[in-house]
């Protein structure tokens, strides 16, 4: 079950993992959209289905954050993770003719006045994350401009509307190819293998980091057993050729594919980082 | 020139035309029924093209998208219920037509404009993508925000008895626009804690509940009243009187729709209606607007399919998708493992030009069948309505719930539906609420974002040419007719 | 002034009590955070409430048409138990299914619509449901909302 609508990357994602799982587990698998409420309603419907592992769901930050708001929601500590699908990390970019030459520039510039940055909706993924880099780096602020998706955050920063913005390579893929974009540092933990004389955020000292994560959970309560063989198939079927190449093909980084330790704690931190920039944003009720 | 060719060469290999065949005679079917549009065909169909080869499965895509698009205006013109979102304005007059018994003539015309809008799209991308791509660079959110009011400008004069009830509507459009999750502040809006109010009342129900559903409740109010107009001539397709009266609302709309469509934030729904709107503004068949006026299918139709072929400039040249179909078929060139963006213009021009070819074929295919089917869509309308509209309410169920699986988008629908018989009785029309819905998100977003962007300061909106252009375009729009009045009064005077 | 109380007063006074709930409504809305940029969540619809009430006064002193029984026929006991059948198809999906529902609505309806012949209803109900079921669930794999008593 995924919370997008069908055809946006988290369905596309489920599709492809699906497209080898059935082999793995010898069962028929079959994809649930349930869009509403920024991954809410989803929640729900995993919630109302027993905990025995045929319901699988596919996890998103959104979801943590729409949990972190709506207290009634299954939270953060009643799921399992089972195996993460995606971990696509993401570049601060300027524009070509951007006064920031390096990201020192950025900083220096970011102390004196707030900084335009693109991002999603208000309380949003992307505005945790900003939140969060901010914060880390020392600047004041940074003003959010939202938008409604990642085409459009790409346009306007080169159109020059926002200063800089967080974005995924892939995303950014042709703008990046033509020059018309620049890359000042990377939100990875370690260097990206197709950016490798970009430094990360933590080798200038800013600790932060900014991932889009797309991974498998299911409710809390199911046998460990079946989470167990389930972390396992789901691996296995996304080892597979298509959606390696899936992976591959669409610029996220092809060690994405982990097991639920390393899923989990990611996890972990996101919803920490996440629960301090909404309460700090005012964002959190109660 | 050489790639060209080679492009064109696939125009001859018997498997890749006949993707393009089975395409379109699927683009065509999804697009018919309510509930399936091309996006979700699309993203079905994505994992089974994995295993054809980038030529053959883009070529089957896009010959999806291309019909699916005219598919949607069967449906619209026969039942009033639009089968794809983006023939919502082929229905305003498409139906009145076929009320009148003139079914086969808008079919027909539907076809030839849907075929001509979408050549003109596909030669204009051929020779201009990359240029028009830069232009979507300098639109950002103060140049959408005048476009946006420039669509709202012609609210007044579409639909319903009088410009005061289309204001109305207009105003009940926008108002339906704010519900949900405000993306500037985060802060959710008459959502009154229902989930699925958060994410804002869908287009789709609401279209459906409008049209179709609002139809047929009205059909059962006369239905022992006299019976409907018998379809004399419904099997009647255009001939050249009707072509010469339409040619330039045709070009109206292809120029239209190939432009809004190149914009990456707005897609065929947005580029019909404008392209409706605009039809409308330079007709010289006004009176006939609102009775199901020939020129009124034309117009829309050529538009919303010229916007597919604009719509791939920003996909195919700047890789940003600019629609929801696009989007699942920039996942599709990806996953193939090509990469869109500039350097695809130099790197794999057989490619693209391939793709090319493939939408004019697929544009072919669709104005023959169009019209050889025309005749026998039309004998929809000898259906007895006990089985028909009966029939209409119950795809009508599926089309509300299956984009979302929400039963929440069920209710919406009948809740439009009502308003819409209500509509119906007192004299008002669906057409302004429709654009008020669609175009008054965008007004607010795009407002709000600008204000953002020159910090809090109107005065931003004088440094952008493109913008001040459109808004004085808008106010020069409504303020003619006064003006032209006055002039006229002053001569008689003189 | 106004001789008539006719359609367009009574729309004035629907579309007047909605700008009115709406523009209440936005009282309920949650503070924006503090420290944002920009106008804030409730400006806009409170405006375009404002806008509606002013038009629902013009509204509301225009002269009505006429009552024309081509606009709107008078709503007779038939047409009402249709409209009551469209509002009970919705609950009823939750115990029958959609396609139960679709295959119950297409009968009960056609009847009332005025096609006596059963076995024609009956027929035309089956198969319009089996094309259905073909077409979205078999074909298109479409999740259709089940019931608790027939699965759909």
């Amino acid at each position: 079950m995924t919370h997008a609508g069908v055809g946006g990357g988290t369905d596309i994602t489920a599709r492809m993992m699906m497209v080898q799982a059935p082999a793995e587990f010898g069962q028929e698998f079959t994809v649930v959209n349930r869009t509403a409420g920024s991954g809410a309603q989803a929640l729900q419907y995993l919630a109302s289905k027993p905990a025995d592992g045929h319901t699988i769901i596919l996890v998103t930050q959104t979801h943590l954050l729409t949990q972190l708001r709506n207290a009634n929601l299954p939270q953060f500590g009643d799921l399992i993770p089972v195996a993460r699908a995606t971990a696509d990390p993401q570049l601060v970019l300027v524009r070509r003719d951007s006064p920031f030459r390096t990201a020192a520039d950025l900083i220096e510039a970011g102390k004196t006045r707030s900084l335009r940055f693109g991002g999603t909706h208000v309380g949003g993924v992307d505005h945790v994350t900003i939140f969060a880099f901010g914060r880390a780096a020392g600047l004041q602020r940074p003003t959010l401009v939202p938008f409604r998706g990642g085409g459009e955050i790409v346009i306007n920063l080169v159109g020059g509307n926002i200063d800089t913005a967080v974005v995924n390579p892939g995303e950014a893929e042709a703008q990046l190819r033509a020059g018309e974009l620049r890359p000042l540092m990377s939100l990875a933990d370690t260097r990206i293998a197709a950016f490798g004389e970009l430094p990360t955020a933590k080798e200038l000292g800013i600790n932060a980091t900014g991932y889009t994560l797309r991974g498998f959970c299911v409710l809390k309560g199911t046998p460990e057993d079946r989470v167990a063989r389930l972390e396992q198939g789901l691996i296995r079927a996304m080892s597979g050729p298509i959606y390696k190449t899936y992976l591959e093909n669409t610029g996220q980084a092809p060690d994405s594919v982990a097991g639920r330790e390393a899923w989990g704690a990611q996890l972990a931190g996101f919803n920490n980082d996440g629960r301090e920039a909404l309460t700090a944003l005012g964002l959190l009720r109660g | 020139m050489e790639a060209f060719l080679g492009g064109l060469a696939i125009l001859v290999d018997p498997y890749v035309m006949l993707m393009v065949l089975l395409g379109t005679v699927l683009g065509i079917f999804v697009g018919a029924l309510p509930g399936i549009s091309g996006s979700t065909t699309i993203a079905l169909m994505l994992p089974m093209t994995i295993a054809m080869g980038p030529v053959p499965a883009i070529c089957f895509l896009g010959a999806i998208y291309c019909a699916a698009n005219f598919g949607g205006s069967i449906t619209a013109i026969m039942v009033n219920a639009p089968g794809d979102p983006s023939a919502s304005a082929t229905a305003l007059e498409g139906f009145k037509m076929a009320e009148k018994g003139q079914a086969g003539l808008a079919l027909g015309m539907s076809a030839i404009s849907s075929a001509i809008g979408g050549i003109v799209s596909v030669v204009v991308l051929i020779f201009a993508a990359p240029l028009l791509a830069r232009a979507a660079y300098s639109f950002g959110p103060p140049e959408y925000f005048a476009l946006a009011l420039f669509g709202l400008s012609m609210c007044a004069a579409v639909g319903g008895d009088s410009a005061l009830k289309n204001l109305i509507a207009a105003a009940l459009g926008l108002l339906i626009a704010t519900v949900g999750m405000d993306l500037t502040t985060g802060v959710e809006r008459y959502a009154f804690g229902v989930m699925e109010l958060s994410d804002g009342i869908g287009f789709v129900p609401v279209l459906i509940g409008l049209f179709a559903v609002g139809e047929m409740l009205d059909q059962a109010t006369r239905r022992l009243g006299k019976p409907a107009i018998i379809a004399l001539d419904a099997a009647r397709v255009p001939g050249w009187a009707e072509m010469r009266k339409c040619w330039r609302s045709i070009w109206l709309g292809s120029g239209i729709g190939t432009f809004i469509g190149a914009l990456p934030a707005l897609g065929a729904t947005t580029a019909a209606l404008i392209g409706y709107n605009e039809t409308r503004r330079w007709s010289k068949h006004k009176h006939e607007f609102g009775h199901g006026s020939i020129e009124g299918v034309a117009g829309p139709e050529a538009a919303n399919n010229a916007a597919v072929g604009g719509s791939m400039v920003p996909t195919l040249a700047l890789g940003i998708p600019g629609s929801a179909t696009t989007a699942i078929i920039l996942a599709g060139l990806i996953v193939q493992g090509v990469r869109p963006g500039p350097h695809l213009f130099n790197e794999q021009p057989t490619l693209l030009y391939a793709v090319f070819a493939s939408m004019l074929a697929a544009n072919i295919f669709y104005l023959v069948m169009g019209l050889t089917m025309a005749k026998f869509f039309a004998r929809i309308s000898l259906i007895p309505p006990a089985f028909l509209w009966p029939s209409v309410f119950a795809l009508s169920l599926i089309g509300a719930y299956g984009p979302n699986q929400s039963m929440g988008d069920v209710w919406v629908m009948m809740v439009a539906g009502f308003v819409g018989l209500l509509f119906r009785r007192a004299g008002f029309s669906p057409a302004p609420l429709i654009m008020g819905l669609v175009l008054g998100g965008m007004v607010e977003e795009t407002l709000k974002q600008s204000l953002i962007i020159f910090g809090d300061d109107l005065t931003g909106f004088l440094a952008r040419p493109i913008a001040m252009t459109l808004i004085v375009v808008t106010l020069a729009g409504l303020l003619w007719p006064v003006l032209a009045r006055l002039v006229r009064m002053r001569r008689a005077a003189a | 002034m106004i001789r008539r109380f006719g359609t367009n007063q009574a729309a004035a006074l629907c579309v007047a009590l909605v700008a009115a709930a709406a523009f209440a409504a936005t009282y309920g809305f949650d503070p924006v955070p503090e420290g944002l940029p920009g106008l804030g969540a409730v400006e806009f619809p409170r405006l375009i409430c404002l806008v509606m009430a002013g038009m629902a006064v013009l509204l509301f002193l225009q002269e009505s048409a006429p009552h024309d029984p081509e606009v709107a026929p008078p709503i007779r006991g038939d047409a009402i138990a249709i409209f009551a059948a469209c509002l009970l198809a919705v609950p009823l999906m939750a115990v029958i299914g959609m396609l139960g529902t679709i295959a119950v609505f297409l009968v009960v309806v056609g009847r009332l619509w005025g096609e006596v012949r059963w076995p024609m209803l009956l027929a035309v109900s089956l198969s319009m449901t089996a094309i259905i079921w073909l077409v979205f669930v078999k074909i298109f794999r479409l999740t259709l909302p089940t019931g608790m008593v027939f699965g759909g």
